[in-house]
């Protein structure tokens, strides 16, 4: 039997049910189609990621769908790379490099990302495992977004019940130069629920969306909600993947993506010491 | 999956890789070296919160992890980490070494 929910964690996955279903702003990242969870890159440890995401069914006009620029959706390719180090065993550093290659045209850089990403107490200590991340965004303006620099916060919060987890990323993002610098916070969302039935491949289903400013909200139609259907796994040699097929769920959402992510971890040597083993932040 | 588990059970109770320790107790360790988990199957009580101290007595790096349980935790030469986990329900749950494919792998085992 699994231990009874108790009523703070009950509480604390019905304001994670809410923060998911509020109508939300901000605009879906489709340069990362990823939920993340609790757990950070351990201390020492380098992950190279790769998340790709092909619009098979957008729209044909800039500004739309996944499109923040003036370069229409339809049969773009979102391509990032990403370099993760665990610092602590509790926080972890990001860099990204994010490509496109619109329809008909070649790869061209889009823009660059820096993230740190923490979680804090250990496992277990609060009734819903509870972490931060924070990143900061460049854009290629005006072709993939006609923001030049972004600010985004994501609280992350999981619970894991037997072999399932729950995960929810409310995204705060605020615009520091370009378009919408003096608009207020956008309201976005990354959730998913993963079953854990083999290492080797493991159903899920995610959730990405966003509908404009928390004060403004977009009308539904022009708001984007996606949910993907995906598969997950390990592959030999530890390398990691995350499949899945997304479908638009409103009018100015792209109707059909697929995505496809992989990922590898390897020690590559500490630069701080252990975190102490019941610490709460670092 | 199931019979996996099973057959790693059996496997262990045959090759006498399972714990001495009180089955009733909330903290418990296991201990790596010589290039293996110690015990390789523990046995903890079902349905109580407990806590597992990994201790790393060999002079590799090690990452503790168990894939049904969602843990994941680098252990340094000489260290120890503890491991918190929640009631669990009745049933085998694997553990291993991330870092070396080749360390046989361990299970707990709540009842």
């Amino acid at each position: 039997m699994l231990r009874p929910l108790n009523a703070a964690s009950l509480g604390c996955l019905a304001l994670l049910g809410a923060a998911t279903a509020l109508p939300c702003a901000a605009q879906v990242d489709p340069w990362e189609f990823e939920v993340y969870p609790y757990s950070t890159t351990p201390r020492g440890m380098a992950e190279f990621e790769t998340d790709n995401a092909v619009v098979v069914d957008g729209h044909p006009a800039g500004g739309e769908g996944t499109s923040s620029g003036t370069v229409r959706s339809q049969g773009m390719l979102y391509d990032s790379y990403e370099i993760t180090y665990g610092l602590t065993d509790r926080i972890e550093a990001a860099v990204y490099l994010n490509m496109a290659q619109p329809e008909g045209s070649g790869l061209q850089w889009a823009g660059d990302n820096l993230r740190l990403r923490g979680r804090l107490f250990d496992q277990e200590t609060l009734p819903v495992d509870v972490g931060w991340y924070l990143e900061l965004e460049w854009h290629k303006v005006p072709q993939f977004d006609d923001a030049t620099r972004e600010l985004e916060f994501r609280p992350i919060l999981e619970k894991d019940i037997g072999r399932l987890s729950i995960m929810a990323n409310p995204k705060f993002e605020k615009v520091l130069a370009g378009a919408g610098h003096d608009d207020g916070v956008e309201f976005g969302y990354a959730a998913g629920v993963h079953y854990r039935w083999a290492r080797s491949l493991s159903p899920g289903v995610e959730f990405y969306g966003g509908s404009g400013l928390i004060d403004r909200l977009d009308p539904a139609a022009q708001q984007s909600h996606y949910v993907f259907p995906v598969v997950w796994g390990e592959l030999p040699r530890g390398l990691e993947y995350n499949f899945g097929v997304g479908y638009g769920l409103t009018r100015n959402s792209d109707h059909f993506i697929v995505k496809f992510n992989l990922e590898l971890e390897r020690f590559v040597g500490a630069m701080l010491k252990a975190s102490p083993d019941r610490g709460w932040i670092f | 999956m199931r019979i996996n588990s099973l057959m790693v059970i059996c496997l262990m109770t045959l090759s006498n890789g399972s714990a001495d320790t009180d089955v009733n107790a909330k903290v418990f360790e296991i201990r790596f070296e010589n290039h293996r988990f110690a015990p390789q199957t523990l046995t903890v009580a079902a349905n109580t919160p407990l806590e597992i101290r990994v201790v790393n007595l060999s002079r590799e790096r090690i990452e503790f992890e168990s894939f049904k349980l969602n843990r994941e935790k680098v252990v340094e030469p000489g260290a120890t980490v503890t491991v918190k986990l929640p009631a669990l329900r009745a049933g085998a749950y694997d553990f291993f070494d991330d870092f070396h494919p080749d360390v046989p792998e361990g299970a707990i085992i709540a009842k």
